[in-house]
Formats: C-alpha cells, structure tokens, sequence
C-alpha cells in the first residue's frame, strides 16, 4: 500500500490533527513549573502549530479571497485574540496576565465590530479593560508576591489539565466541522445549501426611501380624510391613488388581481433566483428565494400582509368617496395601521445601522424584567462585596 | 474565502478552551479568576456571531446581561480575594486545600521552587583610623 495514497479529507484531517497537537505541546511546554519552563520550545511548537493550521487552510480553501479586508480583519482579531489568550494562560507574573487580558478584550471587541454590534464593543471595552481590569490590578497591588512563589510558579496538573482542554475543545471544533462544511458529500445540515453569509441587503435605499414617501403621504390621510366629503372628489382619488402605487412598488400588488398592469414589487423581484422553480413554503408563486434567513422571511411575510392590506383599504376608500359607503372613522383607522405597518417593514431591515436605538427598544419592550434583575443584582453584589472586605476585629 | 457564521464559533470555541485550561491549571487566584472572565468572552462571542446570522437583536441582549453579571461577579470575586489573602497572606489556591473533596488526597508540592541566587556580600570596610591605600592617580600626583 503506497503510504502517500491518502485521500484529501485524509490528508487534512491529519493536517488538522497535526495543528492541534503542535498546540497542544507548545501550551504544556509554556506553562509555569519550578524547574523551569522550556520557553522556546513551546514559542517554537506553537508557531508551527500556526504554520501547519495556515497550510490547512491554504489547502482547503486556496481559491482566491473575495471579501479581502473583511477576512484579512477577521483573521488579524481572531489571532490577536488566540495569542494573548494563551499569554494569559501561561504568563508567570499576574500583571502581565492582566495586561494580556486587556489585549484579548480589544480583539474581541474587534470581532464583535465585524459582527455589527458597534454599542457591545464600546460597552465592552467599557466595563472590561476599563473598570474590571483596573480593580484586578488594584487588589494585585495590595496583595502580590515578590519574587519566586508557590502561585505563579507551580501548575496544577499541566498535562492532564492541557489534555482536557484541548480534548474539549477539538471535539466542539469537529462537531462546528461536520454541521457546517460536512465531509464532501451532502451530510452537512448547514453546509453548501445555506452558506450561512449575508449577500443581499434587506432593503435597499431605493426601496427605503420608497416607503419613506409612503409614510410621509399616509400622514396626509387624516386630512384628505375630514372636511366636506363631496368636494375634491377627483383629487382625493388621485392622492390615494398615487399612495397605492407608492406601496406596491416596493411590496407588489396581490396574486389573485388579475390585471395587466400587475406589479411584481421591488422587493421580491430582488430577491428572487430562478423563476419557475417549485420550493412550496416560501413564495407562493413558485420562485427561490436567494435569501432565505429568518430576518429576510419575516420581512417577506410583512410584506405580503402589506400587500393585502393596501388592495383592501383602497378599495373601501374608492367605496366610500364614490359612492358614500362606509364609515369615514374606519377608514381613517385603517390607514393608521398600515402607516404602523409600513413603519415597522422600515424598521425590520435596521439591523446593524440603529443599533443602540434598536437596542434599547428591544431592552425596553421585551425585557424590562431583565433588566431589572440585573440592577438588583448589581446593588446586592455591591453591598455584598462590601460586607464581604470588611476587616474583622478578631483574626482568626 | 468568505467568513461566515462557524468560524467565528470556532474562535469563540478555542478562546473558551484556553480559558478552562487556564482555570484548571493555574493556582493564583488572579490569573484563575482572569481565565473565568476568557471563557464569558468566548460565549459572548458566539451569542454576537449568531445574533448577526439571525438577523435579529436578542443575541447582543444577552451578551449585554453577560456583561453586567460579570461585573457583579469580579465585584463579589475580588472580596472573597482579598478575604482570602488576609488570612493566608498568599494568593494561592493550594492553601485553601482542607476545602477540597472527601477521599481525594491533597496535592502536595514534590519540586522545590528555585532560589534565586544570593546576593554577593559587601565588601568589608577598612578599620576606621588607618589610612587607605593609595589609588593609582593618587600615587602618581606629586
């Protein structure tokens, strides 16, 4: 049998493996023990660790980057963060430590930047490097070592305390593996199907200001709505009729309108791949969706209850104008829900732009017992550590 | 090559196993608790990763209580700390072994920590009353 004969998941399988055991020893090397720690031989094992972990990647993923600062970013916080992480873990001076653990924090506030969460990343450096680290450092200050000692320089069980470790931690990387890229065949829940990245924008600018005229427009409908109901016929028409084309252009006009002049809406016309396809569940009509995430599916279904709600209300509005049927007060209730409505499909694509505002509103709206909680718990764990450091009269 | 939602769980999954390795073998109490504060950064990590391919905001919510809690815990942490050192004038966790688990026997430092060297004594002063020898610049002055 031809050793060199292995397969290519073979071959970076043992690639992978190789990584992780380069690792392995170069942490167990780099932990604190009396005698003496071997320095450079862990620096040394740990840096091939990296260099066979960049070949794998290489290897696996070798076509050309498309989203190059994203990923070169990515890669820059995720090893700034993995690097100090182990200075941390195996620096001998607690200080040190702490400074490194700074460092972690500022990387990952980096990714959490990448992630869109820009008021996490403030919150975080925040609290973190700025209050939590600086009262570590305090008590250091009044409690640290001079010189050798039995904390800084001993370990506790390096090897099996390693082992565990990165036992633990290969296992969770191979389960992520195997959901999320399979192993060459189509076995992966969320491999090749559901690429897992966002390529289209909800809503794009064209279709937010769209709807920003509407809303500007159904804030008139108070007023078109009152006085003299029999003057102005014609040009009430023409308002809410124009109102109507203004929302279905971006939402559509309902299936079962069979009229020439139908529009498709801006919205799904975006989105859609290949016309003709049969996925039942998603659109009614047929179609693929490009994207298909819980975000984007909501925002679908509001639009569709948009869409409906449009046909209906302008058609009781040309009952009412034109033939006098109707109560004026439901109506005028009517177009105050679908100005609601069209506020909210606005909102719903907001992700990553409001967030604090966004934020807020949800802390607010759907965890107010939350947050609560938590202020009582931060007031009783400052009495607590109050009670707690009070100096005694008797010592022992 | 694109970077999407696992290999941000795969960082937040090694940034966490760091800290439990780091947890687990180290005995100050500093470094300890440090390690602790690692492994919420990796958590917190993932719960932003997944609020992001969700679309939705519930995920930084959370990682928003992960925070204050944290907080409350390095407050309460740091107490018990410097309780702890008062009475054992040490940081180190070993100290505290009589707390440890019925049947598991205590772990007892076999390696001896190395001393440092010791410093090189004075040099003796010359008796007071005798003069000191003569430097070479003195020898040479006329």
């Amino acid at each position: 049998m031809h050793v060199f004969a292995l397969s290519s998941t073979q071959l970076s399988v043992g690639q992978f493996a190789l990584a992780a055991i380069l690792a392995f020893l170069g942490v167990f090397f780099l932990l604190p023990r009396p005698k003496g720690r071997s320095i450079w031989e862990g620096i040394v094992a740990l840096a091939a660790a990296a260099v066979v972990f960049g070949i794998w990647l290489q290897s696996t993923y070798g076509n050309p980057m498309p989203d190059l600062l994203g990923s070169v970013l990515f890669w820059l916080f995720s090893a700034g963060a993995l690097v100090f992480g182990t200075v941390l873990v195996v620096q001998r001076n607690p200080a040190r430590g702490a400074i490194a653990f700074a460092f972690v924090i500022l990387s990952t506030c980096g990714l959490f930047l990448l992630l869109a969460a820009p008021f996490l990343m403030a919150a975080t450096i925040i609290i973190y490097a700025g209050a939590i680290i600086v009262t570590f450092l305090f008590v250091l200050m009044l409690s640290h070592p001079k010189g050798e000692s039995n904390e800084n320089d001993r370990t506790r069980e390096p090897l099996l305390g390693t082992l565990a470790g990165f036992s633990f931690v290969s296992l969770v990387l191979f389960t992520l593996y195997l959901t999320y890229v399979g192993r060459g065949d189509e076995n992966a829940p969320y491999a090749t199907r559901n690429p897992q990245h966002l390529p289209a924008p909800v809503l794009t600018d064209e279709e937010r200001k769209t709807i920003a005229e509407a809303i500007a427009r159904l804030d008139e409908t108070d007023e078109q709505l009152s006085g003299d109901l029999k003057s102005r016929r014609n040009e009430r028409i023409d308002f809410f009729d124009a109102l109507k084309k203004n929302i279905s252009r971006v939402v559509g006009d309902p299936q079962d309108e069979a009229r020439e002049t139908r529009q498709e809406g801006l919205l799904r016309a975006r989105l859609k791949k290949e016309p003709g396809k049969k996925e039942p569940g998603k659109l009614g009509d047929g179609s693929v969706l490009y994207r298909d995430d819980p975000q984007m599916l909501g925002v679908i279904a509001r639009a569709d209850k948009i869409r409906k709600m449009n046909w209906d209300v302008h058609e009781r509005l040309e009952n009412f104008v034109l033939s006098q049927k109707g109560n004026p007060e439901e109506i005028r209730n009517e177009y105050h829900h679908l100005r609601d409505e069209l506020v909210l499909l606005n909102g719903s694509a907001e992700l990553p732009g409001r967030n604090v505002e966004n934020l807020g509103f949800i802390l607010y709206a759907d965890h107010l017992l939350a947050i609560e909680m938590a202020g009582t718990l931060l007031l009783v764990a400052t009495i607590g550590a109050v009670a707690i450091a009070q100096k005694r009269g008797v010592p022992e | 090559m694109i970077i999407t939602l696992w290999h941000y769980l795969s960082v937040a999954a090694v940034l966490f196993g760091l800290g439990l390795i780091g947890f687990l073998t180290r005995r100050n109490m500093i470094t300890m608790f440090l390690c602790a504060e690692m492994m919420l950064q990796g958590v917190a990590i993932n719960f932003v990763a997944f609020a992001r391919y969700h679309g939705n905001l519930q995920g930084q919510v959370f990682v928003l209580f992960i925070l204050t809690v944290a907080a409350c815990e390095a407050g309460v942490a740091l107490a018990l700390i410097l309780m702890l050192y008062r009475r054992s004038k040490s940081l180190d966790s070993s100290d505290w072994q009589s707390l440890r688990e019925m049947g598991v026997p205590p772990s007892v430092d076999t390696e001896p920590l190395a001393q440092p060297a010791p410093e090189p004594a004075d040099e003796p002063l010359p008796k007071a009353g005798v003069r000191p020898p003569l430097s070479a610049e003195e020898a040479a002055h006329v």
